[in-house]
């Protein structure tokens, strides 16, 4: 009797710093982490809260772990990922606080305390946004070759873009939808320019503008991924990438077609 | 020359307001803005002994996975930061628009020439940051295969001296 009620203790304690692992493990997905981070750093909190084996499979999109013990047999949790985006800050956050509970053993209730607090900063204030949204194409439409005109332009195209962006957000726009529209106004902006005596290239402007949006990091992640085995992943990157290049393509191509 | 300074200003503010955007904080922001400068500096230094861009590509992002791990180290933080904004001026977000432009326009014979470059340049990237992380790792681990071998061996000398005072005291 007695040593079934360790047992249940045991499978609860079990469940309890899984279900941490994972919540973790899913913040790590969603600020922009490789794959093979997360499955490592969920392997090593479960090790060090005395799971014997764990099995973690994960793609962007879902995580599965089963956790094996002497006490508890085995118990499996599933994740349904939603959402990505980058977040370094998090991330970098969410890496020390893995480390800390790997040296440290932490009751997974503080640990959970301290994840939310994790999970409730924030990024930089709206106004600096609008700031790298105006300096980040700029920047790169003078690195491709366009004139200080050109830059100008774009700057001005990526504020506009910025507050289409924020209201896209705001209704959850389909994000190819969203990407359409993005570059379908920037397209716009950048031939009413050009055509203006504004600006010189609508190319470069066009460029810099969709750096903010051109999923590049994506694209190369995603052959990262091919190569070091994670070939699911990789897939499911690669498809997204290409997919939303050719929506944003396609958008400014329409710019072009519909102002003619 | 002036050019070259330019294009190397506006690297660091691509990658300083990406670098925002990813929300980097502190130091970390201003050394991973750095780092994307480095690498254009790299790849614009190749370009006077390698004409082919995908070597250059390859070889910068070796150079740029070095300098992230060192940071990386340096910081105890994920490689992974560094690694993303130095990059940044290195993605073919530009010849990636120049594909897809073609394959809208119905051009598919350019659309097949610059996907293709395309392809081979983010795999390059790609590549570079593997062979670099390889390769470290390796090296990390000799080194410490090394240092164990060396602690050993000072070990095994120390009580072999210890073995002959003890037999001179006899």
């Amino acid at each position: 009797m007695h040593e079934n009620a360790s047992r249940l203790d045991a499978r609860d304690y079990a469940s309890d710093y899984l279900y941490l692992a994972l919540n973790i493990g899913e913040q790590m997905l969603i600020s922009g982490a490789e794959v093979w981070r997360v499955e490592d750093s969920i392997r090593r909190i479960c090790r060090a809260y005395g799971a014997v084996r764990v099995d973690v499979f994960s793609i962007t999109s879902s995580i599965v772990v089963t956790i094996y013990g002497p006490e508890f047999s085995s118990l499996t949790q599933t994740r349904r990922i939603s959402g990505s985006g980058t977040d370094m800050h998090r991330l970098d956050r969410l890496n020390q606080l893995s480390r800390d509970i790997c040296s440290r053993v932490p009751d997974p209730v503080e640990a959970a305390r301290e994840l939310e607090k994790i999970q409730t900063t924030k990024s930089y204030p709206l106004i600096v946004q609008f700031f790298i949204y105006a300096i980040s194409p700029a920047a790169f439409t003078v690195f491709f070759g366009g004139t200080w005109r050109d830059a100008a332009v774009a700057g001005v195209i990526g504020m506009i873009l910025k507050v289409l962006e924020q209201l896209l957000n705001r209704y959850e726009v389909n994000a190819f939808l969203s990407a359409f529209l993005f570059s379908l106004l920037g397209g716009f902006g950048a031939i009413f320019a050009v055509k203006h005596g504004l600006a010189d290239s609508m190319d470069k402007i066009s460029i810099g503008v969709i750096m903010l949006r051109i999923p590049g990091i994506a694209l190369t992640n995603s052959i990262r991924d091919f190569f070091s085995g994670d070939t699911m992943t990789g897939l499911l990157r690669f498809l997204e990438a290409a997919l939303l290049s050719m929506t944003i393509a396609f958008g400014f191509v329409a710019a072009d077609v519909i102002w003619r | 020359m002036e050019g070259n300074i330019i294009q190397l200003a506006a690297a660091f503010t691509g990658s300083l307001g990406f670098a925002m955007l990813f929300n980097i904080r502190g130091r970390k922001l201003l050394f991973s803005a750095f780092g994307g400068m480095l690498a254009w500096a790299v790849y614009l230094l190749l370009g006077c002994l390698i004409v082919n861009d995908v070597w250059r590509f390859f070889l910068t992002s070796m150079f740029l996975t070095l300098y992230a791990e060192v940071m990386a180290r340096r910081q105890k933080a994920p490689d992974t930061i560094y690694i993303i904004c130095s990059a940044i001026p290195l993605i073919p977000g530009g010849s990636l628009y120049n594909t897809m432009h073609c394959a809208v326009e119905g051009e598919w014979e350019q659309f097949s020439e610059t996907g293709m470059h395309t392809l081979m340049l983010a795999a390059a990237i790609a590549l570079g940051i593997l062979c670099m992380m390889t390769l470290l790792h390796v090296i990390y681990s000799v080194y410490k295969d090394v240092t164990r071998w060396c602690r050993w061996r000072r070990a095994d000398e120390k009580s072999a001296e210890d073995g002959k005072e003890d037999g001179a005291g006899v």
